[in-house]
């Protein structure tokens, strides 16, 4: 029953209108094929002029005219839109005035959508997306960014509320709440990591659980498990009596081939998460939460797991030494957030200890609000929204 | 009412119009066209070169996207399309024969303005040419005495250019706030 109400209520979204475009060039077509996409929520899509249910001209493109005419004579039914920067009345044409504004061009869509029974054949718009290029087509790249995207909702925070025995909101419980890392998988990645990129050659880690393969020269890992599997073993401590499994083996290159290519992930994303996992919202206890550290580099975060408040707290470690105690303070965040990120952060190898730094200067202070903070909060804010 | 603006800057092919237009609340108007056979009768020529787009804020404001021709030819602009910018997000090719020459010939044109402002950094194309590496951007920044994000971007995400433009909102002002405490967000 399940799976025919699903597939009934697929049958009945809205199928986008196929548009082809005229008189643009390539980097045209695709910044349209993204307002398409996005502004105009997907009212079109872009396809091959021979699949279109629309024709969208560029009426300042030098030949317009001629295309004009080449396309009413070629599909005489066809709607025709013109964009231009100057108000255009010729007959059979529908007209927007640039700068194009979403609700105006969706206006004009949604009323050829209308005319040509829009919401039948799914499937053929399908395929039309597939050859219509770059901004459909979904990379394998892509395809497991989108993957780690959705496994960012919901699941880690109620991950970290889980931590027994924890009163994150008292200092002297705080304080306690720290792990060691030695006790877990990740010691072991972490070693095995450091290992193969010293030997720079493929290495297995075998343990009591399934095969780690990694790869040094394209830095990435291989895992049959998903990041479920992967997350519940992470907080795992691994016992005296399975060390005895853990070992690292030569890997035989030819293997890589057979792998599953989905299954391959960069490196870095994988210890990332593993250590946002391992601490479960805990700090390393080499890394006291009263001691201060520094960010090398900001984290490619568009690449990683993203933490609540992780961006705040890059801006704060990027610019001076800080003691996590601080930054929760400082940031009123949550300190199990704090010390995930800085356990993520120390497993990439991007924190250094400040006394160092701090004693060379004057304390840091607490960020003050600029000038356009209000401005600044705007826009994020409206970035966020969406 | 007050304008303000981000400028987007790099190479041409970096994907300055793209990452605009993922993020523009209008497309990016595309203002170097000739006249037509169709408009010339009514102007001549529309030509001006420049990427642009727009964000609406809360309250009516709005924050303008401007990207900056690609061809050097067009670098006497630059100076007058920062004056007033908030801050500026420079996008590398990793498909370029030598991006760091890009890098250094980019951050040395606007030197002034990322000393008053800050400058984020998304290296495009990391799919199709995965070195140098994000960690060998930074150490060429690092010898610049630079250390600002730098991000792997894929210029048609929405995400992706969010982040880097957050990212650079945050190096501009740490004490921002905004992030929800108890969820994750939805990247």
């Amino acid at each position: 029953m399940k799976v025919y109400v699903e597939s009934t209520v697929a049958n009945l979204q809205p199928v986008p209108l196929k548009v082809a475009l005229h008189g643009m060039d390539a980097r045209s077509q695709k910044t349209m094929a993204l307002y398409l996409k996005g502004p105009c929520r997907g009212a079109g899509i872009v396809v091959e002029d021979a699949d279109a249910d629309v024709n969208l001209i560029d009426a300042d493109f030098p030949a317009a005219g001629e295309i004009l005419q080449t396309c009413q004579s070629r599909h005489p039914d066809r709607p025709v839109v013109l964009l231009s920067l100057q108000p255009l009345q010729i007959n059979g044409t529908d007209f927007v005035q640039k700068p194009v504004n979403a609700e105006r061009l969706m206006a004009v869509l949604n009323k050829f959508k209308a005319l040509t029974s829009a919401l039948s054949q799914p499937q053929n718009a399908v395929e039309a997306k597939e050859k219509t290029g770059d901004e459909v087509i979904k990379t394998p790249e892509q395809a497991k960014k989108r993957v780690l995207y959705e496994g960012n909702e919901g699941g880690y925070a109620r991950f970290l509320g889980l931590l027994p025995g924890v009163e994150f909101n008292n200092l002297e419980q705080i304080v306690k709440a720290g792990f060691d890392p030695k006790l877990y998988y990740l010691n072991y990645v972490l070693s095995a990591c450091k290992v193969t990129c010293r030997e720079n050659r493929a290495l297995q880690l075998r343990s009591i659980w399934k095969p780690l393969l990694i790869f040094p020269d394209t830095r990435q890992v291989w895992l049959d498990a998903d990041d479920k599997q992967l997350r519940a073993f992470a907080g795992v401590e691994q016992a005296k009596g399975f060390a005895a499994s853990i070992g690292l083996s030569p890997l035989d290159e030819s293997v890589r081939g057979s792998l599953a290519p989905e299954k391959f992930q960069a490196l870095e994303v994988f210890v990332w998460k593993l250590a946002i996992w391992t601490s479960k919202g805990r700090f390393p206890l080499f890394l006291p939460p009263e001691q201060p550290v520094y960010l090398k580099h900001w984290p490619n975060f568009t690449r990683l797991l993203l933490l609540p408040d992780a961006l705040r707290i890059s801006s704060l470690l990027i610019r001076d030494a800080r003691a996590p105690l601080e930054i929760i303070d400082i940031l009123e965040a949550k300190p199990q957030h704090v010390f995930a990120f800085i356990s993520a952060c120390h497993s990439l190898g991007l924190l250094e200890p400040g006394e160092r730094r701090r004693a060379q200067s004057v304390a840091a202070q607490p960020p003050v609000a600029g000038k356009k903070h209000g401005l600044l909060s705007k826009i994020l804010h409206r970035l966020r929204a969406v | 009412m007050s304008q303000y603006k981000i400028i987007f800057t790099g190479p041409v092919g970096a994907g300055k119009t793209t990452a605009i237009s993922s993020i523009s609340d209008a497309p990016p108007v595309k203002t170097d066209a000739a006249a037509s056979d169709m408009t010339k009768n009514r102007k001549a020529s529309t030509t001006v070169a420049m990427d642009y787009g727009v964000m609406n804020l809360d309250g009516g404001e709005k924050v303008h996207l401007y990207g900056t021709p690609g061809q050097e030819r067009f670098d006497f602009m630059w100076d007058i399309l920062t004056s007033g910018g908030i801050g500026l997000v420079l996008l590398l090719d990793n498909t370029r024969a030598d991006p760091f020459q890009d890098m250094r010939f980019f951050l040395q044109a606007f030197d002034k303005f990322i000393q008053a402002t800050a400058v984020a950094i998304g290296v495009t194309q990391m799919d199709v040419c995965a070195t140098p590496a994000i960690a060998d951007y930074q150490r060429e920044l690092k010898a610049l005495q630079l250390n600002p994000p730098v991000f792997a971007v894929d210029a048609r995400e929405f995400n992706d250019v969010s982040l880097l433009v957050q990212a650079l909102l945050y190096s501009l002002d740490p004490g921002l706030k905004g992030e929800p405490n108890d969820s994750i967000q939805t990247y």
